[in-house]
């Protein structure tokens, strides 16, 4: 790992973000089982194998690997530079969410994963050096000491503090949060008053089936569970 | 100033907005505690002094979203009539939910007036209101009234002529969508204003503003909007960055914030421990395993009242119809226009008196639909039921009027209107006929004991039932996934609280149906039974085989025959001279026709023959047979009709006939009110073929592969 801070400067060719991530899945495949099969990729990035076999043509034409149907990729050797600053650029990101954000290692995976494809060279490389610095530097200690604990307390209102209102058991309130936009008959449901900060009942199922019956508002509505399940509430008393 | 006003009443669903209609008109309606029960347009006309105002009763609808039906039809009536004033009725007992079409309302810019109607559910409730600051915020004048004992009202019409006596009535304000949408809003109905199209005379300006950042279909296709939707689009997009929710999502969010607001401030609950004798009843009836039983229990109550407790008033009308043709019989002078003697006697008064006779079991049931509708227990049903029925791809209010089917076809296909999505309506309709009804009754009683060992007869009698609701269900899975294939809708129903109907709408209910029935019998049944008299006496036979009159006259004469033996030996001549001359007539012509089509499932001419008296009315069938068999009155003879068929078919062939008489066409009393009640001919048409088809393949199939076993 290249902690020193310095910019790195590679002639790099212009990818799609996609593209990146095949390269660097190739390139961990390689580094892990010593060749990389199409089927194997597909299954790292979770793709279906046409998608797979259009990257590679893709990344052949530009010359990062050589390909070729049946048989399994390598990396040339621009190829194989692109991909170790690819992975330098996730690696320097996961680096930062998880040691100066105190995020959880997949979660910090992740967002490096998103962040990673739209930040440019010299954005990392400043990235690089508040990291060291923060990481590093004496005059750094209260600041490191005050991110260790201020950080883990920040606890963003995420969907699992929240079920759906189908998973509500007979008796729950619960208060609307949220409710997602692809509910089909999504205007019915609010003109209902089924809209974000409603408190509701579960007042119970219907025999043999998927129907459930709320109370919201002083009047008992009955809905799908399938429904229901998109409409997030939170419990309350 | 004017002298007529048209009046819109709106409000949501079972918000009592039929019983303030029919208060104000006088007009009799039926007054539900269904949701969609008001689907027609209904107008009346209420006179105060001099002046004439015409009330129009929109259907109940939650908001004006262009969403449903009912909400296209609310909104047409509200915009292309000249509406003077909107009557805005309101569940006191639930406000919040109520006032939001109320804030939609106010968009209009129609003159407005709110009714907390049920004020005195309300108050038991523990609510008060603060009139003042309501109507403050709402800026309409509030009357708080009870439509079923008339609280109220006087003032309301008071209200009503004050505010449409002024010469510049007070408008609604509409409400404030807030800093994220109102420089929008503003920038819009600025715009919009400049450009010119038929909507905009009825509607401001604003209206339209807000229906487009609102993602309203209908508003977003008038041409001359067109160019506003970019900036629209923009915006909406904006929202969803800013607030993570989208436009019309927003501005509900708004209207709700803003009802919220006025009912902390307007609306107290004294006694919050207070809570509703409905959520009593509805923990056990809507139990998970109570409800079922619950609703079998209640269900058998009807029928048992339906067909035990309308026995007496059926036979006292069988009674006297029989009276009547006697006494035409009597008083007819003899020999004068015989025949028209025996239309009328036979024909006229057997086929419709045979009908009429029913009408106390209709009486009886449409009784205890229109309670149960009332009390608010139907759509209680329709959530039980709906998990078994979806798995046929219709819903819990399909249900019901399946049941009903048992009864009778007819009425069961006009409760189909409780059914929203007309695709699950024409679905249920068209399989309807496959629930089999009372008048097929009378054919398994005379088939069954005659073929089968005691044992087994009750279970046959099972057997057929049951083929023809998994027949029925299946022919419905079938539909829905092929001709009426439609998105599972999506379905979210209301189960207004239980309360107790008022008698006269009990009885305005049952009246309307009964008078609908009895219209039939007048139209259709009285054709029917005009049709069948002459297909069975014309053309008239005037030669027998034997000399009929001479042979009853012989036996008449004979002094070695006792006079027991003389009636019988009688009787049976005049039953072979019917049999003859029934084999010489139309219906005898067509069955004997028929046979080569019915060879194969088994039937012979007479059976054929039966069945054209069958599309008259099922119970016509037997009737027929035993005049074909020369049994002279099937009713007393039936021992004997179930001798001659027993010497005629095998059980397998007696099945075969209950097979196809259970699933064949419907009769025409219900083909009349299919083609009514689909408004096609095609449909009625495309039923009476699909089933009398489904009904022959699986007799042939069951005829085939039976005399291949036996």
């Amino acid at each position: 790992m290249n902690w020193t801070g310095e910019p790195i400067t590679v002639e790099r060719i212009s990818i799609s973000s996609s593209l990146e991530d095949y390269l660097e899945a190739i390139a961990e495949i390689i580094e892990t089982q010593g060749h990389a099969h199409t089927k194997e990729i597909a299954e790292k990035l979770n793709v279906k194998m046409p998608s797979v076999t259009n990257a590679l043509q893709a990344l052949s034409s530009r010359g990062l690997i050589r390909y070729q149907s049946h048989s399994p990729v390598f990396l040339t050797a621009s190829g194989a530079e692109t991909a170790a600053v690819i992975r330098h650029r996730h690696s320097v990101l996961k680096n930062f969410f998880q040691s100066i954000l105190k995020l959880e290692e997949k979660e910090a995976n992740d967002a490096a994963c998103k962040v990673e494809h739209i930040i440019g060279e010299k954005v990392l490389s400043r990235f690089v050096l508040l990291s060291e610095a923060i990481a590093n530097r004496a005059d750094c200690a209260g600041l490191r000491d005050y991110l260790q604990q201020t950080m883990p307390q920040i606890c963003p209102e995420t969907d699992d503090d929240l079920i759906s209102l189908d998973k509500l058991k007979d008796g729950q309130c619960g208060v609307v949060v949220r409710v997602a936009e692809n509910l089909r008959g999504i205007k019915k449901f609010a003109d209902l008053g089924l809209v974000s900060g409603t408190l509701l009942e579960m007042e119970g199922s219907a025999p043999f089936g998927d129907l459930l019956r709320i109370r919201v508002m002083g009047s008992s509505l009955s809905l799908r569970s399938k429904d229901a399940s998109h409409i997030w509430v939170r419990l309350a008393e | 100033m004017k002298r007529t006003f048209k009046i819109a009443l709106a409000g949501n669903p079972n918000c009592g907005k039929t019983t303030i209609f029919n208060i104000l008109t006088g007009t009799h309606q039926h007054v539900g505690n269904y949701s969609g029960v008001t689907v027609e347009r209904k107008t009346g006309i209420c006179r105060m002094g001099d002046i004439r105002i015409e009330i129009i009763d929109l259907p109940g609808i939650y908001g004006l979203s262009s969403a449903s039906a009912e909400e296209k039809v609310a909104f047409a009536e509200l915009i292309n009539d000249e509406i003077d004033l909107i009557l805005n009725v309101i569940d006191a007992g639930n406000p919040q939910r109520n006032l939001y079409l109320t804030t939609q309302l106010a968009e209009l810019n129609i003159p407005m007036v709110l009714v907390f109607n049920m004020i005195d559910d309300a108050r038991r409730l523990g609510l008060t209101f603060n009139i003042p600051i309501l109507e403050r915020y709402f800026s309409a004048p509030i009357v708080e009234a009870v439509g079923a004992t008339g609280e109220g009202i006087d003032e309301l019409k008071r209200l009503l002529l004050k505010v449409l006596g002024s010469a510049e009535p007070k408008r609604p304000k509409p409400i404030d969508y807030g800093e994220i949408a109102m420089p929008v809003i503003r920038e819009l109905s600025a715009e919009i204003a400049k450009t010119d199209f038929p909507l905009l005379k009825r509607l401001p300006p604003r209206y339209f503003a807000i229906k487009l950042l609102e993602n309203d279909d209908a508003v977003r296709e008038i041409p001359q909007l067109k160019p506003f939707l970019p900036t629209v689009d923009k915006w909406r997009k904006g929202i969803l960055k800013r607030c993570g929710v989208s436009g019309e999502t927003y501005m509900t969010d708004c209207r709700y914030g803003m009802i919220s607001g006025a009912c902390r401030e307007a609306i107290k609950l004294k006694d919050p421990s207070r809570h509703q004798f409905s959520e009593d009843i509805d923990k056990v009836v809507t139990n998970r395993y109570l409800g079922l039983p619950i609703f079998f229990i209640l269900m058998f109550l009807v029928f048992f009242l339906t067909f035990q407790c309308s026995i007496p008033l059926m036979d006292l009308i069988g009674l006297g119809f029989s009276a009547l043709a006697d006494l035409i019989n009597h008083l007819w002078p003899a020999g004068h226009l015989e025949y028209v003697r025996s239309l009328i006697t036979e024909g006229i008064i057997g086929g419709v008196g045979g009908v009429l006779v029913f009408l106390p079991n209709i009486l009886i049931l449409f009784l205890a639909i229109a309670f149960l509708e009332g009390t608010g227990y139907m759509s209680r049903v329709a959530f039980v039921m709906d998990g078994f029925m979806h798995k046929f791809g219709l819903h819990g209010k399909s249900f019901i009027p399946m049941l009903l089917g048992f009864g009778c076809t007819v009425p069961a296909i006009m409760a189909t209107r409780t059914i929203e999505s007309e695709k699950d309506r024409l679905t249920t309709i068209l399989v309807l006929p496959l629930m089999s009804c009372g008048a097929r009754l009378p054919i398994y009683s005379l088939f069954i004991p005659a073929f089968f060992a005691p044992r087994y007869q009750a279970v046959m009698m099972w057997l057929i039932y049951f083929i023809g609701v998994v027949l029925a269900l299946c022919c419905a899975g079938l539909l829905k996934s092929t001709l009426f294939r439609s998105d599972d809708e999506v379905f979210v129903m209301e189960l207004p609280p239980y309360r107790m109907p008022t008698v006269r709408s009990l009885l305005i209910y049952m009246m309307e149906r009964s008078l609908m029935y009895l219209k039939k019998a007048g139209t259709f049944i009285l054709a029917a039974s005009i049709i069948m008299f002459l297909f069975n006496t014309l053309p008239e036979k005037k030669e027998y085989s034997k000399d009929y009159t001479v042979l009853t006259e012989q036996v008449r004469g004979d002094a070695s025959l006792s006079e027991e033996q003389k009636q019988k030996q009688i009787a049976q001549f005049k039953a072979e001279r019917e049999s003859e001359r029934l084999q010489y007539s139309i219906a005898g012509r067509i069955g004997r026709a028929m046979t080569v089509v019915f060879q194969p499932i088994g039937f012979d001419w007479k059976v054929c023959s039966a069945l054209i008296g069958a599309i008259a009315g099922k119970e016509l069938f037997v009737s027929q047979l035993g005049i074909l068999n020369s049994v002279g009155d099937s009713e007393t003879d039936t021992a004997t009709l179930q001798e001659k068929l027993r010497e005629q078919y095998t059980p397998l062939q007696a099945f075969c006939i209950m097979l196809f008489c259970l699933i064949t066409m419907p009769c025409v009393a219900t083909m009349a009110v299919v083609r009514r009640e689909t408004n096609s001919w095609w449909l009625m048409i495309a039923q009476i073929l699909g089933l009398t088809l489904l009904a022959y393949c699986l007799t042939l199939i069951v005829y085939q592969i039976g005399s291949h076993l036996f």
